[in-house]
């Protein structure tokens, strides 16, 4: 075998601590080294041209690239080699940048591991085995999971590609925490408004299966081939028989137990409840917490009322299956929860401002309702204690984001907008009306945004007070609110008949365990990881899995609907063609050795491990042994290293190869 | 023992099974196993203090699994079984060597066995196993033969006690460790005996490339005894074999007792105890302790 070395100087990142012509020239003498080289910039249009032209004229078999890790340019080399006719899997990496020139300082011993790395390399690569990529189908539908304006439109994007969606949303209904906006920055259109249609077009498309009211129980396979188990909770109402009229709703009697999430806890909702009137689907939910019927069997006025017979009291939660090839992510946020903290919870919560205690100290989602024009209030800007006007409200920014010491240190992002957005909204409403604003420092970085602020600032009169507040408390029916401005340096007070908390957003309770069924990472909030945050920010690390919106960072809503966009144009393009191909590095068991215990089966994090039957000449089986299925086998090689009898063998990792690197140490 | 007689009988005039493996008499104070196949030599069995071998090993045996293999498919094996070597039983099922339904397991109610052939039966001889034993009969068992009877008060003095070895500084246990492997000849006699070590090809043969040294000097020793306590580690079920089949005294269960410790402190996991646990390697737990990642 004749291999070639090729030393790459990384511009200056590998050439300043390693002496890469020694390198090349050193390795020139390893046995089986061929012909040797370095050059600046290995990966650069000249240096794939070296590669093509030494392999022509010394007739090279194999390649070995001192370079970068094989993260960045382990692609590129093989194609230099596929394109000078060597197989791909005959080219090493040996890496001279991340695991040694930057990371080490003395230039002779970095040159000698440097050495060393290469002729571990030069030695693996004496033994790989030229191998061919593996074909698998695809199935060409996507699963979108949340049902917010996010999932919305990744969900329309590739349904009208052509393709098939399965949209599944864990509430009755789709629209999410847009549905429950009044109006939006920076144009302030009635967010329900430019919602709405697009709900109606998710309902209506002949590709999208709407599944709401359901959640994702687990999803197995790989890129291509997912198979999701969805959950369908039960409504209690047939949904093929509802038409939605709301007789139901009107006649339970239960109309004070439970309050309406949708309406933030600002009103009650009966037993059986539509979440708000434009929902999609509109067919209601029967609530069993509350019902009577489910406390003692008694009462079904709702059965009474339906002239379809859809009430189904005994409906049952029902499993599906769905076969999809990609999964786009789109769950949301929630509000972080500003009162006394949570039991368990590592957020601390903010007990100084009196959130649940004082009731007109609201969130930033309790205030667009209470502006909605379809909200509690109808629209007119009440206070929930008394229902009376506010004439001086005052917003804290930052509640929560921004404050390590309360457990978050990111921005959240939108709050600077909405705030000066509801400060608007309320100058609007009630004129005589004084808005004050407590903020950190404004981030109106976007189209339109500063712009926004300005006018809330110059034309609105918002009064914004940089500074913190230390606390909030009831006197004389008005809520004193006790903080500093620190542009003047004075202490402020100011008497306010109503406080908005703008709180940070943060992931859902079971956002990890989401991340966890799906195969994704999370950081330490619970928002799902991007690939890379600057060139892959909408694929997740599992191939074929995306991400849309609020999941992966606190997100506004053009930016949710461009992720949304981009998820779904990288699921379009898995489809584009009938197989994927992958990389050959699979599993591969030695069935003669094989002992059959399936721990290989137990660890396998993809499901690649089948039993097979091993028969003996009448037919009986005699042993079971371990079979790696090719096209679901990633080669992460945990099977491989957990194999007590070393049965198992990866391919262009396998154990001699393993074995010659080490001993060439 | 009667009853064992008679009830091994019948299985294997009924066909209920296709072998019986238990243990016969030799000597005075030695028993061996034995596989019956015919019912008349079933009066061979007997049930007393020196059924010391394991004899689940036989069950994942090649040639004893042929035997109840026959054209119209698989029939029942029928072992006699002390109540701690049914642990192995159950590891064995649980990594899927042998299936609850082809077993019959005919239990022994244990008052301990003693530490070797030869010895009397009594307090000072009592194997090292039997000193802490809390399980004289099972429930697992398909039948359980002879009288529950209260363990003799253990009164001998242990070799080697884990607890002070632990105590030793590091150089001193590499000492101790190094003096006792020096003595390994390679024979692989504790990886014949071991239920758990049934691997139709070991690693320390694997040879292409030879992971293993495999030779009889220091290294080649310590890898051996290295591996093996690692492989057995959340599996072991203590059944004490290794240390009583080898022939140059080494305290093999000390390293296998260490790491089944661990697996009880920092997973709560014991090896053999129901076949509705999860095997502890292969299976995790949300609530399993970060700080073992590494």
């Amino acid at each position: 075998m004749k291999i070639g070395v090729f030393i790459c100087h990384c511009g200056e990142n590998i050439s300043r601590t390693v002496d890469c012509p020694r390198v090349a020239e050193t390795c020139e003498k390893i046995p089986g080294v061929e012909f040797s080289i370095d050059y600046k910039y290995m990966c650069s249009d000249p240096g794939q041209k070296l590669i093509k032209d030494a392999v022509e004229i010394h007739k090279l078999d194999a390649i070995v690239v001192g370079s970068c890790s094989p993260n960045m340019h382990e692609r590129t080399f093989r194609s230099a080699a596929v394109a000078a006719g060597i197989n791909p899997f005959l080219v090493e990496i040996a890496n001279l940048r991340e695991h040694c020139s930057w990371v080490h300082e003395d230039v002779e011993s970095a040159t000698q591991k440097a050495i060393e790395l290469v002729r571990m390399a030069v030695e693996k690569v004496k033994r790989d085995k030229p191998l061919s990529k593996i074909k698998v189908p695809v199935t060409k539908r996507v699963l979108v999971i949340g049902g917010g304006i996010a999932g919305i439109q990744a969900a329309l994007d590739v349904a009208n590609a052509g393709y098939d969606v399965v949209l599944v949303e864990k509430e009755p209904s789709i629209g999410g925490h847009m549905s429950q906006l009044s109006e939006t920055f920076p144009t302030l259109d009635c967010s329900q408004c430019i919602l709405t249609p697009r709900m109606v077009e998710v309902n209506q498309h002949p590709r999208i299966k709407l599944l709401t009211y359901s959640e994702v129980e687990k999803i197995e396979g790989f890129i291509g081939n997912f198979k999701a188990t969805i959950r369908k909770k039960a409504r209690h109402i047939n949904e093929d028989i509802c038409s939605g009229c709301g007789q139901c709703v009107s006649k339970c009697p239960i109309k004070k137990k439970a309050f309406s999430s949708f309406e933030e806890g600002l009103a009650y909702r009966p037993a059986v409840y539509i979440p708000f009137p434009q929902a999609v689907p509109n067919i209601p939910v029967i609530d069993e917490s509350v019902c009577t019927y489910y406390r003692n069997g008694k009462c079904g006025m709702c059965v009474k009322a339906c002239d379809r017979q859809a009430i189904d009291f005994d409906q049952k939660d029902t499993m599906m299956v769905a076969d999809v090839g990609a999964v786009i992510v789109a769950t949301g946020y929630k509000l972080y929860s500003i009162g006394k903290q949570p039991l368990g919870s590592k957020y601390k919560g903010y007990g100084e401002y009196g959130y649940g205690k004082y009731k007109d100290v609201i969130d930033g989602l309790q205030f667009e309702r209470i502006a909605s024009a379809s909200g509690p209030t109808s629209g007119e800007i009440k206070r929930p204690s008394d229902g009376k006007e506010p004439k001086k409200i005052v917003f804290i920014q930052c509640v929560g984001s921004r404050d390590p010491a309360k457990g978050i240190s990111y921005c959240s992002k939108i709050c600077c907008m909405y705030t000066a957005k509801q400060a608007m909204l309320f100058r609007h409403k009630v004129h005589d009306g004084e808005a004050y604003v407590f903020y950190m420092d404004i981030r109106a970085g976007g189209k339109m945004y500063e712009e926004f602020v300005r006018r809330a600032i110059e034309e609105d009169h918002v009064n914004y007070i940089r500074g913190r507040v230390s606390r909030i408390y009831e006197e004389n029916g008005k809520y004193i609110v006790k903080g500093e401005d620190t542009i003047a340096g004075v202490p402020v007070n100011i008497d306010a008949d109503m406080v908005v908390l703008a709180s940070a957003m943060i992931p859902h309770d079971n956002a990890p365990g989401l991340a966890q069924k799906v195969g994704i990472p999370y950081d330490k909030y619970g928002f799902y990881n991007e690939s890379h945050p600057k060139l892959k920010p909408v694929e997740s690390t599992t191939a074929g899995v995306f991400l849309a919106g609020a999941c992966n960072a606190p997100r506004d809503i053009p930016e949710s609907v461009a992720m949304a966009s981009a998820a779904a144009s990288k699921a379009i393009i898995l489809f584009s063609s009938d197989s994927l191909e992958r990389e050959p590095v699979v599993a591969r068991v030695n069935e003669d050795l094989c002992a059959g215990c399936f721990y290989c089966r137990k660890v396998c994090p993809f499901g690649a491990v089948e039993v097979r039957d091993i028969k003996d000449m009448n037919g009986v089986v005699y042993k079971e042994v371990a079979y790696i299925n090719q096209g679901v086998c990633q080669g992460c090689g945990t099977c491989t290293a957990t194999c007590l009898s070393k049965s198992i063998e990866l391919a262009g990792f396998n154990n001699e190869e393993i074995f010659a690197e080490i001993a060439a140490l | 023992m009667d009853e064992l007689r008679r009830f091994a009988r019948e299985l294997l005039l009924k066909k209920e099974v296709a072998a019986v493996i238990g243990y016969e008499q030799v000597g005075e104070a030695r028993t061996r196993p034995v596989v019956i196949t015919d019912p008349d030599e079933c009066r061979r069995l007997v049930l007393n203090e020196y059924c010391l071998n394991n004899l689940v090993v036989y069950l994942n045996r090649a040639r004893i699994k042929a035997l109840a293999r026959s054209k119209e498919g698989i029939r029942k094996l029928a072992v006699v079984a002390k109540p701690c070597d049914i642990r192995s039983i159950v590891a064995l099922i649980q990594e899927n060597q042998i299936r609850r339904e082809n077993l019959m397991i005919l239990s022994m109610n244990c008052h301990g066995v003693v530490r070797d052939f030869g010895c009397e039966f009594n307090g000072d001889n009592l194997a090292a196993k039997c000193i802490s034993c809390n399980t004289q009969s099972s429930t697992y068992a398909d039948k359980s033969f002879g009288e529950v009877r209260e363990i003799p008060k253990f009164t001998g003095k242990l070799e080697y006690d884990l607890s002070e070895i632990e105590q030793l500084p590091p150089s001193k246990r590499m000492e101790f460790f190094r003096e006792q492997f020096d003595k390994c000849i390679k024979c692989y006699a504790c990886r014949a005996v071991c239920p758990l070590c049934y691997c139709q090809r070991c690693i320390t043969d694997k040879t292409i490339p030879r992971w293993i040294e495999s030779s009889s000097h220091s290294r080649g020793n310590f890898a051996w005894n290295i591996v093996r306590a690692l492989h057995l580690s959340g599996r072991c079920t203590g059944c004490g074999e290794c240390e009583r089949a080898c022939p140059m005294d080494i305290p093999l269960s000390l390293l296998n007792r260490k790491m089944a410790m661990k697996s009880k402190e920092l997973f709560g996991y014991e090896s053999g105890k129901s076949t509705d646990n999860p095997t502890l390697v292969g299976s995790y737990d949300q609530k399993d302790s970060d700080e073992l990642f590494m």
